[in-house]
């Protein structure tokens, strides 16, 4: 059973410049399902493309090409109207993503209000009490009449995580959403979207650019480069066993403690030549050249960042 | 604002702390805070400009109803100020002080009315405009911008000049000013939507299905009040000196009293020649004052759209109260800060730089202690990674140590010693400016988190490379100086052919590489990196730390690495502080960090990063049990736990 289907999702940006302007593909034909109390974890670095599949998926963004389709629980297509009801998106700055000019329990009321699941004030107060305390913001009544400025990054992006879910949401996207909280408090985070995921059998899309939690808190993982998907598989298969050459790279690029001393002195690598028109496939052990989408233009020969020396 | 909160941040995973709790018990007053926060903050400058204007508006009010009729004839003539007449009176015998009142009246409400007019236009035209986009905005910002060029006050003249004299009342001299003064208040309002039509949380408010006109009204609009009660004073004031202008020039609204009208009659009667002072002073003077009291609070408001405008101390201010002092507790042995002379057993590495008991204090109405009596030692060639999370003050300690902190900030006590390859010791907290600026750099050189936006957009690598060189060794010559930039961008693995490429034309990494060769010109013994690669990806990352080891190994220069990212220090450096609410509370080899973590808090850094191969372990998602008891559970001792530091 699938919440979310990703079919050949393309999204190009003009860039002007000048008179002249031409295409950019952020996002090249990438597919992929989400089903009910599982995550699938987009990986990749800044330009990958993964933040726009996300704003696709949250309607943020309109999609070039490509189909997105969303299914209730009981296997009805989902309609236009009750889009927003069904998928809702963690943002990943929780300083930028509550209006401080709000009070927390604004920011979760407006959602119940406006997609009807209460009516009346003293219902929709009790119904904010209880997503506070489900994501820990306890004493609610406390918290509830606050400001975000009030309250610290971690316990805004729980509200944030609240606000996502009032709407009965089924669909989470988390956009980076501990990339910008200390680090201490990260795992908290990940772990309640855990438990809620859990309890309300919801399916998640995780966005991030760190391997390790990827591998954690994720069930799928699909690594994004220049707009293509170019590995995918269970979470530990592709962490533990990477076959693209960019996947190879990534893992051994994120800093291991347990290989002290190792990775510093190797050389970062290229990107195989052949790997910038295929991708691989942990189910099926296979690789798979593109069909539909375009080669990965291979504009920078070391990503390191470096000169060639 | 909780920059310098450790604390508060590290309380985060469990319920609000006690101290918190007990305030917000104490009532619903927080509700209000939100409001408060658009107010400006008091200051004598708000107190001078509020009893300006307010004493002037009274006057305006309430001053016709005691004073004689303006416009009575008396065949006084002009006379001086008297008891009669406070203020003299005019060549027809009419008394000043009746007339100031009621004109200080009209120009009020010529003011008031423009203010509210030109504003609700430009808010229309520019928020609309703004946040809209696409076609609607393109036509609305041709609009505004077509009345911006028209030049406003000859168009005021000929506008006022077409209408007849009699049908020419105050409120036709308004709306006329508020048309021709609307538009480059239009343009600052759908600048500054653009940019909070961007923010996440109107993001946010799309996904959660908002309608565009509740997106205006309820999002964006009130974050923009600040900016429209300045903009809307701003039109007060330029309304009624435009009105003054216009009178002057005998255009104004015929048959009421302005200010203007009082000028333009004191003009006609020759008040300057017969040297009526009190004729054409008080009107100019009642002017003048109210434009300035009505700047003096537009400077308030200002700042609170640009906080960067309020005196450090109001700033810091804002941030004392969420700093809970740190109670004292006893420390564990093992977590105490190793002397000096502990180092030794740990390298046998001479040191190039100690730091001793060094206390950095904000200097607020709360002061805050963001250094904590910080002891290390940097041997020469070591790497010393300084871990902490944000807030801990391990930004304020590496500029402490560079003595580039600014006030409010203050060394309150402690040493920095750094020791001279020459074996000369340097006391870098006694240094006068001119050699501090000489030791900067040369001995020293810092790079900062962000720093590869930090070149000159405009100038090229190359001249911003050799401007380090001419400063610091003018005796260079062109070529010495030139080969010498191309030996240090080679060294940090870029190509010398980029020398003449500017900032933009790099990517971040490379532009990252260009400020570690600028830090590494002048062949300094230590380098300071803050954050260095917290922004580039982690290919980029890898690629530049593998430059900054070799690098070290080649030239052995000492480098203290700054960031938050446990797992990389720990394969990067040689020994680790980690920095906790200003104390280092750890202090030793990487290696034993990671394998024999003394400190509770070091344990939890390290748990908070999961490993990428290893064993899954505690980190399959059991959901919160795996979290530790680190308060997740609302446990009321849970909360003290965090609260306090270990």
């Amino acid at each position: 059973m699938t919440a979310l289907e990703v079919r050949d999702l393309v999204k190009d940006y003009r860039i002007r410049s000048g008179l002249r302007s031409s295409t950019l593909r952020a996002v090249d034909h990438v597919s992929f399902t989400l089903t009910p109390g599982r995550t699938v974890a987009l990986v990749g670095e800044s330009g990958s493309g993964k933040s726009t599949v996300a704003k696709m998926i949250a309607r943020l963004e309109k999609p070039t090409g490509g189909q997105i389709i969303a299914t209730k629980p009981d296997g009805r297509p989902v309609g236009n109207r009750e889009y927003r009801d069904h998928v809702q998106m963690v943002f990943q700055d929780p300083f930028a993503s509550l209006n401080p000019f709000h009070t927390i329990e604004h920011h979760i009321a407006r959602p119940l209000r406006l997609h009807g699941v209460t009516r009346g004030g003293a219902e929709t107060r009790k119904r904010v009490e209880q997503l506070l305390e489900r994501v820990n913001l306890t004493p609610a009544g406390t918290i509830a009449p606050r400001r975000p400025h009030e309250l610290s990054g971690g316990q805004r992006q729980r509200v944030a995580i609240a606000r996502a879910l009032a709407p009965g949401a089924k669909v989470v996207v988390a956009d980076e959403p501990v990339s910008m909280l200390d680090v201490s408090i990260r795992l908290g985070v990940l772990n309640l979207l855990a438990r809620l995921q859990r309890e309300d059998n919801l399916a998640v899309l995780y966005i991030t650019h760190d391997l390790a939690t990827a591998r954690h808190f994720s069930d799928e993982i699909l690594v994004m480069y220049r707009g293509h998907v170019v590995e995918r598989g269970p979470a530990d298969d592709v962490i533990l066993t990477p076959q693209h050459s960019y996947t190879k790279l990534l893992a051994a690029a994120a800093p291991n403690p347990e290989e002290r001393g190792r990775s510093l002195a190797d050389s970062p690598g290229a990107i195989a030549p052949e790997d910038l028109t295929r991708t691989f496939d942990h189910h099926t052990k296979s690789w798979q050249t593109f069909e539909k989408a375009r080669p990965i233009a291979a504009a920078v020969a070391n990503p390191a960042g470096g000169d060639t020396r | 604002m909780t920059n310098l909160s450790p604390l508060t941040e590290s309380a985060d995973d469990g319920a609000a702390m006690p101290e918190e709790a007990a305030q917000a018990t104490a009532g619903g007053r927080r509700g209000a805070s939100g409001l408060r926060a658009l107010l400006p903050s008091w200051s004598p400058r708000l107190g001078i400009g509020l009893v300006i204007v307010l004493g002037i508006a009274l006057f305006g009010i309430f001053g016709p109803m005691f004073v004689t009729d303006p416009n009575a004839i008396d065949n006084m003539g002009m006379t001086k100020p008297s008891g009669d007449h406070w203020l003299g009176t005019t060549q027809t015998g009419q008394d000043v002080f009746a007339q100031l009142a009621h004109g200080t009246r009209g120009s009020l409400q010529i003011g008031l009315l423009v203010g509210i007019l030109a504003t609700l236009l430009s808010a229309f035209f520019g928020i609309i405009g703004g946040y809209l986009g696409g076609y609607v905005d393109e036509g609305f910002s041709l609009f505004s911008n077509v009345m911006l060029v028209i030049p406003g006050l000859p168009l005021v003249i000929v506008i006022a000049g077409f209408v007849p004299v009699e049908d020419r009342g105050w409120w036709t001299i308004a709306i006329v000013l508020a048309v021709t003064g609307w538009a480059a208040s239009a343009r600052v309002l759908r600048a500054q939507t653009l940019s909070l039509r961007n923010r996440d949380y109107v993001a946010a408010a799309r996904v959660a299905g908002e309608r565009p006109w509740r997106i205006v009204s309820v999002e964006i609009l009130p974050n923009l009040l600040p900016l429209l009660a300045s903009q809307f004073v701003f039109a007060i004031i330029a309304a009624i000196l435009s009105e003054a202008g216009l009178s002057f020039l005998g255009l104004g609204a015929s048959g009421s009293h302005t200010l203007g009208t009082m000028l333009y009659y004191a003009q006609n009667g020759w008040a300057l020649q017969n040297e009526a002072w009190w004729w054409f002073v008080p009107p100019g003077l009642v002017i003048a004052l109210f434009g300035c009291g009505l700047s003096l609070i537009n400077f308030s408001i200002d700042e609170i759209i640009n906080p960067k405008l309020r005196m450090p101390k109001t700033q810091k201010a804002d941030k004392a109260p969420v700093a809970p002092p740190a109670p004292v507790e006893l420390k564990e042995g093992a977590a105490d800060v190793p002397p000096a002379t502990d180092t030794a057993s740990v390298t046998r590495r001479d040191a190039v730089l100690t730091v001793r008991g060094l206390n950095v204090v904000y200097q607020t109405d709360n002061p805050v202690h963001a250094v904590k009596d910080v002891t290390i030692s940097l041997g020469r060639g070591e790497i010393l990674g300084l871990a902490g999370e944000s807030g801990c003050g391990k930004t304020t300690l590496a500029y402490a140590i560079n003595r580039l902190h600014r006030p409010p900030a203050e060394v309150s006590s402690g040493t920095v010693t750094f020791h001279d390859k020459s074996g000369q010791d340097i006391d870098l907290l006694a240094l006068d400016r001119e050699d501090l600026r000489r030791f900067r750099w040369a001995k020293l050189s810092m790079v900062f988190q962000g720093a590869m936006n930090s070149l000159n957009p405009v100038i090229s690598i190359r001249e911003q490379l050799e401007d380090v060189l001419t400063t610091h060794k003018p005796e260079m010559n062109s070529a010495q100086r030139k080969a010498r930039c191309e030996e240090v961008l080679r060294l940090v693995g870029v190509d010398p052919k980029r020398l003449d490429s500017f900032p933009h034309e790099l990517s971040g990494g490379m532009r990252q590489r260009v400020m570690i060769a600028m830090a590494m010109l002048l062949d300094p013994q230590v380098m300071i990196m803050d954050e260095p690669t917290t922004a580039l990806d982690v290919v980029v990352q890898r690629g530049i730390l593998r430059e900054i080891i070799r690098l070290r190994d080649e030239l052995g220069f000492a480098v203290i690495f700054i960031t938050h990212d446990l797992p990389l220090l720990l394969e990067l450096s040689d020994r680790i502080a980690v920095m906790r609410a200003g104390e280092i509370i750890e202090y030793a080899p990487a290696g034993e960090i990671y394998e024999r973590p003394q400190h509770p808090y070091t344990r939890q850094l390290l748990d908070s990063f999961p490993s990428l191969t290893g064993e899954r372990g505690a980190f399959v998602r059991t959901g919160e049990s795996s979290a530790r008891s680190r308060g997740e559970q609302n446990e009321p001792n849970a909360q003290v736990d965090e609260g306090a530091p270990r």
